[in-house]
């Protein structure tokens, strides 16, 4: 029998920002193709910063990153098109209507015109936005910009779709239809890596999970393997055996720009 | 289309529809530099009597300035667009995507072009109604837009450049009343010979003096006055060295 096809294979990951703040230290983990993989981990565990070197927003100190069989480092372009990304903060513009934001994402991509309009139809249907499709997204609530952002990370039907806390700010009902929508994309055959701090989402949605915490992967494998691992309950005893954070430990990110750095000297 | 020039089409055309939206937004910066203009040349218009001004009427006189105004205010917008696609989150979108980054910085500066020639021609006709005329014709207006083109591009990208250095809004905002020294400590409202010492000085080595002076030489006089090529070696050197500094940042911003 082949071995599954290991569509995301991470190797000794490491980020130390310049102030020397080391917000991953060596993660090693590796994603099958089609699974729904769940990155479970405290407020400044690391999480953000590890899925951001994924998708090259973040560059890393060290390690290797190889996504469907291509090292990130040199096929970056490649890669690209291959991946879809909703991050953390919705990056929307807020000056154009949902459909002009997913036909120029479908441009950016170098869809066929024929592609795009046929894509634009089944997501704004998926997502439930074909109403407001031609309204500007400033003028939408959290929920619906939280979909259209994942529609726009789905134009172009990448094979591995990267999902950084995707409900935050949600309300249940949104919160509910996101998951339905993700359990379909997965179903459908798309590789999911999900990073969420809520146990809930990580259990219901996902097939294995690894927990991050300061830095380093704690422990990961299945649901059930967890619990029998860590004699638990529930994933939320996993959690709080695993990891020991406190909010005052959370991380400071040491690249982001201070303006007041002066004033303070 | 090869896929750097349509990236770049589809990235300029996404920023040039951000020029009207909303509207209310646009208005002001068109109708400011008339107002400006309809104000000092009825104030000042005694001053063209003054010994040692040029022959021509003081409305003559400025009507340089005023298109160049125009051009100057809005100018700004690029960076202030690009702090918000910052602090928003959209640019990291852009930046996982399969495109040539340099576009992103490209489209951009298209708009900036075309905002350029929007305003610059709003204040134009206006000013030809009245009877101001370009003594160099269709191909004097081609180059005064041109040089001050090149000039927006130039100066929209200190906007860009903080955008991308300090991802901080209301920095890159405040930097509009930097518009106002660089416009006013040069010749626009009165000949260099007309100015006092230390302000001809400083005039002299405001480099928006030159564009000025390019600009007025093309609407007042004809193409034999070097101020027009000193307006151009100015604009280019501006452009070059700006845009080479904004795609420096935009690489930094990166890693």
């Amino acid at each position: 029998m082949s071995q599954p096809h290991q569509i995301i294979q991470v190797r000794n990951l490491a980020k130390t920002y310049p102030g020397g703040t080391e917000a991953v230290r060596g993660v090693s983990f590796e994603v099958r193709e089609g699974e729904f993989f769940g990155f479970l981990g405290p407020n400044g565990a690391g999480k953000s910063t590890t899925i951001n070197m994924l998708v090259n927003l973040v560059k890393r100190t060290s390690g290797s990153i190889v996504i469907d069989g291509m090292d990130l480092e040199h096929n970056g372009s490649e890669i690209y098109s291959r991946i879809g990304f909703a991050m953390q903060e919705i990056g929307l513009d807020e000056t154009a209507t949902a459909r002009e934001m997913l036909q120029l994402h479908g441009r950016l991509y170098h869809m066929p015109t024929a592609k795009i309009d046929e894509q634009i139809a089944k997501l704004l249907k998926l997502v439930e936005l074909e109403k407001v499709a031609d309204r500007y997204a400033s003028t939408y609530s959290g929920g619906m910009r939280r979909r259209l952002d994942l529609a726009l990370s789905l134009i172009h039907e990448p094979r591995v779709l990267f999902l950084d806390e995707p409900t935050q700010g949600l309300d249940p009902h949104a919160r509910q239809l996101i998951w339905n929508h993700l359990r379909d994309l997965n179903r459908q055959g798309m590789t999911i890596f999900l990073t969420t701090h809520f146990m809930d989402e990580a259990e219901q949605l996902c097939e294995r999970i690894a927990i991050m915490d300061r830095g380093q992967i704690v422990t990961q494998g299945t649901v059930p393997e967890l619990l029998a691992q860590h004699s638990a309950k529930n994933l939320e005893e996993v959690f709080l055996k695993t990891t020991g954070s406190t909010i005052a430990e959370e991380e400071v990110n040491f690249n982001a720009p201070d303006p007041y750095a002066r004033r303070r000297r | 289309m090869n896929s750097f020039i349509s990236d770049w089409y589809y990235l300029s055309i996404r920023n040039i529809k951000q020029i009207w939206r909303p509207l209310m937004a646009l208005i002001p910066s068109l109708f400011i530099p008339l107002f400006f203009f309809l104000v000092n040349s009825t104030s000042f218009s005694a001053f063209s009597q003054v010994k040692g001004f040029p022959h021509v009427s003081y409305r003559q006189f400025i009507a340089p300035v005023a298109i160049f105004t125009a051009i100057f205010f809005s100018s700004g917008n690029a960076g202030i667009e690009l702090v918000q696609d910052i602090s928003n989150g959209y640019l990291k979108k852009l930046m996982i995507m399969p495109i040539h980054r340099l576009t992103i910085v490209l489209g951009r500066l298209t708009e900036v072009a075309v905002l350029a020639v929007f305003q610059g021609t709003v204040v134009l006709i206006p000013l030809m109604m009245i009877g101001v005329r370009i003594n160099t014709g269709i191909l004097g207006v081609i180059a005064m837009f041109t040089m001050l083109i090149l000039f927006a591009m130039a100066w929209s990208c200190i906007g860009m450049i903080t955008a991308l250095r300090t991802q901080n809004a209301r920095l890159v905002q405040s930097l509009f009343i930097l518009v106002f020294p660089f416009l006013y400590m040069t010749t626009s409202q009165a000949p260099k010979n007309l100015l006092p010492g230390w302000f001809a000085v400083v005039a002299t080595l405001n480099p928006v003096t030159s564009i000025i002076e390019g600009v007025r030489a093309l609407v007042l006089d004809g193409w034999g006055n070097p101020a027009i090529l000193q307006g151009f070696i100015t604009a280019i050197v501006l452009f070059t060295v700006m845009v080479g500094f904004t795609v420096s940042s935009f690489r930094r911003a990166l890693k």
